[in-house]
């Protein structure tokens, strides 16, 4: 039981980062399919530079950096170039995830993966019994991670920036009735989205673990790309989901392990996806009843 | 600025635009408007659908860059289409499409939208509901402040754009057709709100195009007609309703105000299409049909007359058949075709010159013969191979074209490429093949030049003379005298009033915009 | 310069805006980049078999990006190519397996047919989402692929686990050869007959019958369809059965083909990749055709490549990603205002 708990922690706190930066990027009305490639960048570049400084703080940074520099990149090119936000933001993935195995090899000379001194901090220390040892694995990232999504929720939901966020994703007219530029918004949600992206690569590379492999995030950006649409776009609800999927995840390695299980890994793995497809399919449905309510707003689908 | 000032001709305007200029590819919104509003006053605009109303107001909210012109607020000069400099000059502007985000609180709605200076860039709930409640405190208590915009009824939602564009300490307030989806009660009560705020020094600008709302509140009058001022702004009690919409509608041709035209010859009094207490469901954009009764024989041209947004374009709709009939029927040929769908009525020899000629009518980005060859895309064709060649298609395209003197380079240009006039010319050939039994057109001259208005009427004509039916919807009351055999009005999603020829221009106007007499 | 130049004119500078992209991170990263080019054209066309590898990979990405052309063209984002590809491939090996003493050609047209309708399957139910609901299809197809990821991997590591099979990756039991239409270059008469053919039928279907100009009008703008009297959503399903059914044969072939067998997360970008594909083919089965043959000399020659320079094959994921990130930049010559005539004059 305390291993599932942990195992979800430590599944966890990658994918709610990521789906906190996919909720930022949906409320933009953007798309973002460019998460995975954010996630395994932010992963591959803390441990590079963490390793060659020997610091994970500067580390963490350069992942910052790297992940505000794609993330601008891609909304140059999604927004004043016009080029489409879904086969872009896929090209983003498959770029960071080429890079990072690209990089791999001409940095390190090596393929498949590399191991790292460097590590997040564990704040909880010197518990070694009982249930307690359980989560002194647990890196600063995954103490730090609620309070990251405690952040979002204010910004998003108390302050005038999240409003403009949101006015801009959902109707962009008003923004600019308001004096608002849209365009510009959405570079700020995309940049938030890209640290955040960084965040969760880094907690997955040198918090969970210590060392990069080829594909770590294994399709974990498109989870949490999942959970932002099953927690309906709200913070707190794309943390839980995150925290489900977690869930999901550790039950599913956890049953791997116990071969008696009854039912197989790949099965439980399906479940988010499952239930995704159930969730964007009523979400529409509920949605278009509230448009079709809407009168006068001829404008709603406006571009801008 | 504080007391209302409403007897000082010689200040400065609250507005003053000069020269304006906007154009949209080759269709000219607005022509050289040059425009003063005296402050504390209201002032209305009117004019017809296209008129260029919305484009002008837009371009006073700093929404829309003019191409030339300036605009100045209290004499001072205005940098062009921004509209936060519109906004800390005062002058805030209620849309025709409401702005407030459909998922948002009424205070957060007012918090993203309110210009006011010194907002903190975080807040509580609590703190915002406490700065908003004094300005909601009349729409409804406290409560009102955490409901979702989606949720309030159509009036309470007007009313809160003009909160919305008040608390910012706007000076100037623009509306822009704000009458167009309330109740006769909200409206009142919106005019006696405007009245109010007039009183409090307020400048007011409310674009109308009901001459019986402009009487109610307005105090200057303006009229837009083509994208040109042709009525500066001139007191109220100095024009007549006649002399308004003459003014709107535009001269007529010649002095006399009545037109007569010989009746068309009916060869055989054949029934095309039908429709027998048709109503619909209105929808979100446009007013359902109420108890419609209609008949188009064969060898006329029927007109429908109207204010737009009085069911026009659910009238279309549920004769294409691509709008639900909540009751009654359509015949076509005389067979009932109400449980028909689009395909099916179209091979019954409907055609159709849809309102949107660039979105209904065409595909903007396919070439044009397929734009040209698409109704022999549908229904059922006699067995033949299934595959076709494209070069006939393109052949059979380019020869219609040519019969209707489309011009084009190549087949393969997309349809964007043309001017409006060609792309009706196109939607012509298109629609007016063989099979045609009965025509429905809307607005088919709107925007179109001279020659190629004339060209468009006369091609009705013939299609008349030759013995098909014609239903033609237009908002321009010369074009309607000119061509129908009939006209029947339209208001309020119901058909008010039938005419026969020679047609009195008056009544015809009256019953369109509702003036009683 | 018409329309349709330019915008091949503007795919070729957007690919090799990539290409040159890609080189440049090469060179940065200390490879001669000239040796990796020639490299490329001895992996892909000039080493003894470079050419056969070539097409052998394009045959995939053809098919699926035919697919992915009927989709995008009728309008609709079907990006879950790759689940449709493998529950193809996984439906034709269990009736290969099930069936194994079967007659030979009956089995083979049932393991077809099998795969051939489980895409479709795998592509309609986001398809009927879509147009009865609205359901957005981005999603549903990319969450099938992943579903469809699964299911292989659970078949290969469970029920149809090749019990005496080493190495580390599970893999299923092999197809009786006697089911393979080309031993293991993956290229054959009978395969390239097949997906010529297929490739001629889409080719006819999109531009000489009239659904397909349907389809072409629904994907420009299915408003003017409507009001043409075309039946939308019909058309939308069909586009999206015929991309699965497309996908679905890829996977039949790639199993009676090249694989014999299935290998848990075999062929993991093709489904990706076709997507580029289709797009730098500007969605025509012409283009389409010569994109496929592009790629698939890519993926030929990565695999050679180690051999020549010792360039990691992450670097063709990578100019993939960079070819996808650019290639649906549109040059606008001239900035239009964003509405038109009657909307935007409307007051």
């Amino acid at each position: 039981m305390e291993q599932i708990l942990a195992t979800t922690l430590r599944s966890a706190a990658p994918l709610v980062l990521v789906a906190t930066a996919g909720v930022f990027a949906f409320r933009a009305g953007i798309f973002h399919l460019g998460l995975e490639g954010l996630m395994i960048t932010g992963a591959f570049t803390t441990v590079a530079v963490g390793d060659a400084t020997g610091s994970v703080e500067l580390g963490i940074l350069a992942a910052v950096g790297v992940n505000l520099a794609l993330s601008a990149l891609y909304w140059w090119v999604i927004g004043p170039l016009g080029a489409n936000v879904i086969i872009a933001g896929l090209g983003l993935t498959s770029i960071g995830l080429g890079g990072t195995a690209f990089a791999l090899g001409a940095i390190f000379d090596t393929r498949g993966s590399i191991f790292t001194d460097v590590v997040l901090p564990r704040p909880v220390r010197g518990i070694t019994s009982g249930a307690g040892v359980i989560i002194s694995d647990l890196s600063i990232l995954v103490w730090i991670t609620p309070l990251i999504v405690l952040a979002a929720w204010v910004v998003l939901r108390r302050s005038r920036f999240g409003l403009r966020l949101a006015a801009v994703g959902e109707y962009p007219f008003s923004a600019r009735s308001a004096g608002v530029n849209p365009s510009i918004v959405r570079l700020q949600a995309l940049l938030i989205s890209g640290s955040l992206c960084a965040l969760g690569g880094a907690e997955l590379s040198v918090g969970a673990l210590r060392n990069f492999t080829e594909n770590m995030t294994n399709g974990r950006g498109f989870i949490a790309f999942v959970a932002v649409i099953f927690g309906a776009w709200h913070p707190i609800g794309a943390a839980l989901a995150g925290l489900f999927f977690g869930f999901a995840d550790a039950i599913g390695i956890q049953s791997q392990i116990n071969i008696t299980e009854r039912v197989p890994r790949e099965f439980v793995l399906m479940i988010p996806f499952v239930l995704t497809i159930f969730a964007v399919w009523l979400g529409g449905l509920w949605r278009r009843r509230s448009l079709e309510a809407e009168a006068g707003y001829a404008e709603l689908r406006e571009p801008d | 600025m504080t007391a209302p000032s409403r007897s000082a001709p010689a200040e400065t305007p609250a507005v003053r635009c000069r020269s304006l200029g906007v154009s949209f590819g080759t269709v000219q919104a607005l022509r050289e408007v040059s425009l003063d509003l005296a402050p504390g006053r209201i002032h209305a605009l009117v004019g017809q659908n296209g008129a260029g109303k919305t484009t002008l107001a837009k371009v006073l909210g700093g929404l829309q860059a003019p191409q030339t012109g300036d605009v100045y607020i209290d004499g001072r000069r205005i940098p062009p289409g921004d509209v936060r400099a519109a906004q800390i000059a005062g002058l805030a502007m209620v849309h025709q499409h409401f702005s407030l985000p459909p998922s948002f609180t009424v205070a957060e709605a007012l918090e993203l939208t309110a210009a006011r200076k010194g907002g903190r860039s975080f807040f509580r709930r609590s703190e915002l509901h406490r700065q908003w409640q004094n300005e909601v405190a009349e729409l409804g208590g406290p409560t009102m402040l955490s409901t979702r915009i989606r949720d309030l009824p159509v009036e309470t939602r007007q009313s809160l754009e003009i909160v919305r564009a008040l608390a910012g300490d706007a000076r100037i307030l623009l509306l822009d057709e704000p009458t167009a989806l309330l109740t006769p009660a909200a409206i009142d009560q919106l005019f006696e709100r405007l009245l109010r705020l007039r009183d409090e020094g307020v400048t007011i600008l409310i674009v109308l195009h009901k001459l019986r709302e402009v009487a109610a509140v307005a105090e200057t009058v303006s009229v837009l007609r083509d994208g040109e001022l042709v009525l500066g702004p001139r007191e109220m009690a100095e024009v007549s309703e006649g002399l308004l919409s003459d003014a709107i509608v535009g001269p007529a041709f010649g002095t006399d105000r009545t037109i007569s035209m010989a009746p068309a010859v009916k060869p055989t009094q054949e029934t095309l299409l039908e429709l027998v207490g048709l109503s619909s469901r209105e929808s979100a954009f446009e007013l359902g049909l109420d108890e419609i009764n209609l008949r188009v024989e064969s060898g006329e041209i029927v007109g429908i007359a109207g204010v737009e947004g009085n069911g026009q374009r659910s009238l279309v709709s549920v004769i294409a058949g691509l709008a639900p009939v909540a009751e009654g029927t359509m015949r076509l040929g005389g067979v009932d075709a109400t449980r028909t769908g689009p395909a099916g009525r179209r091979q019954r020899g409907l055609r159709l010159v849809p309102f949107d000629r660039n979105t209904e009518g065409i595909s903007r980005s396919a070439p044009l013969w397929l734009n040209q060859s698409a109704l022999r895309l549908v229904g059922r064709h006699r067995w033949r191979l299934p595959l076709i060649s494209l070069r006939q298609y393109k052949r059979q395209a380019a020869e219609d074209m040519d019969t209707w003197r489309v011009r084009y380079d190549t087949v393969a240009q997309p349809a964007e490429s043309l001017s409006g006039g060609n792309v009706q010319r196109l939607i012509l050939s298109r629609e007016l093949s063989p099979g045609l039994e009965v025509l429905v057109a809307a607005q088919p001259t709107r925007g179109l030049d001279f020659s190629a208005t004339d060209f468009v009427r006369r091609s009705l004509r013939e299609l008349r003379d030759g013995g098909a039916g014609v239903l033609l919807i237009s908002s321009d009351l010369d074009e309607l005298f000119e061509l129908s055999d009939r006209l029947l009005v339209m208001y309020g999603g119901r058909i008010v009033a039938r005419f026969d020829a020679p047609y009195d221009r008056r009544a015809v106007g009256d019953a369109m915009t509702g003036a009683q007499r | 310069m018409t329309g349709g130049l330019q915008r091949v004119a503007s795919t070729v500078v957007l690919v090799a805006l990539s290409l040159l992209l890609t080189a440049l991170i090469l060179w940065v990263s200390g490879y001669r980049v000239g040796d990796v080019f020639s490299g490329i054209i001895q992996g892909a066309v000039t080493a003894p078999g470079a050419f056969t590898s070539t097409i052998r990979w394009a045959i995939p990405l053809l098919l699926i990006g035919l697919g992915v052309v009927i989709g995008f063209r009728t309008g609709f984002f079907n990006i879950g190519g790759q689940g449709q590809f493998y529950i193809g491939a996984c439906c034709a090996l269990a009736v290969s397996l099930g069936w194994r003493e079967g007659p030979v050609p009956l089995v083979m047209l049932c393991g077809t047919l099998a795969a051939v309708g489980a895409g479709t399957v795998w592509s309609l139910l986001p398809g009927y989402l879509r147009v009865r609901f609205g359901t957005d299809e981005v999603l549903t197809t990319l969450m099938m692929s992943f579903i469809g990821a699964l299911v292989l991997q659970y078949l290969t590591a469970g029920p149809m686990r090749n019990p005496s099979g080493t190495g580390q990756t599970a893999a299923s039991e092999r197809i009786p050869d006697a089911f393979r239409i080309t031993d293991g270059s993956g290229v054959s008469a009978t395969v390239l007959v097949l997906v010529g053919g297929v490739a001629l039928l889409v080719w006819l279907l999109l531009e000489r019958t009239r659904f397909g100009l349907s389809m072409t009008l629904v994907g420009r703008n299915p408003t003017m369809a409507r009001w043409q009297g075309i039946n939308v959503s019909r058309v939308g399903l069909a586009a999206f059965a015929l991309s699965g059914a497309l996908a679905g044969l890829a996977g039949a072939v790639e199993l009676y083909g090249p694989g014999a067998r299935l290998v848990t997360g075999f062929s993991p970008e093709v489904g990706f990749t076709a997507v580029v594909v289709a797009l730098v083919g500007l969605l025509t089965v012409g283009g389409t055709v010569v994109a496929a043959v592009l790629f698939g000399g890519l993926q030929s020659a990565i695999i050679f490549l180690p051999i020549v320079t010792d360039l990691p094959p992450p670097a063709l994921v990578l100019l993939h990603g960079m070819v996808a990130f650019l290639v649906t930049i549109r040059f606008r010559a001239v900035r239009r205002p964003k509405t038109l005539g009657g909307k935007a004059a409307a007051s």
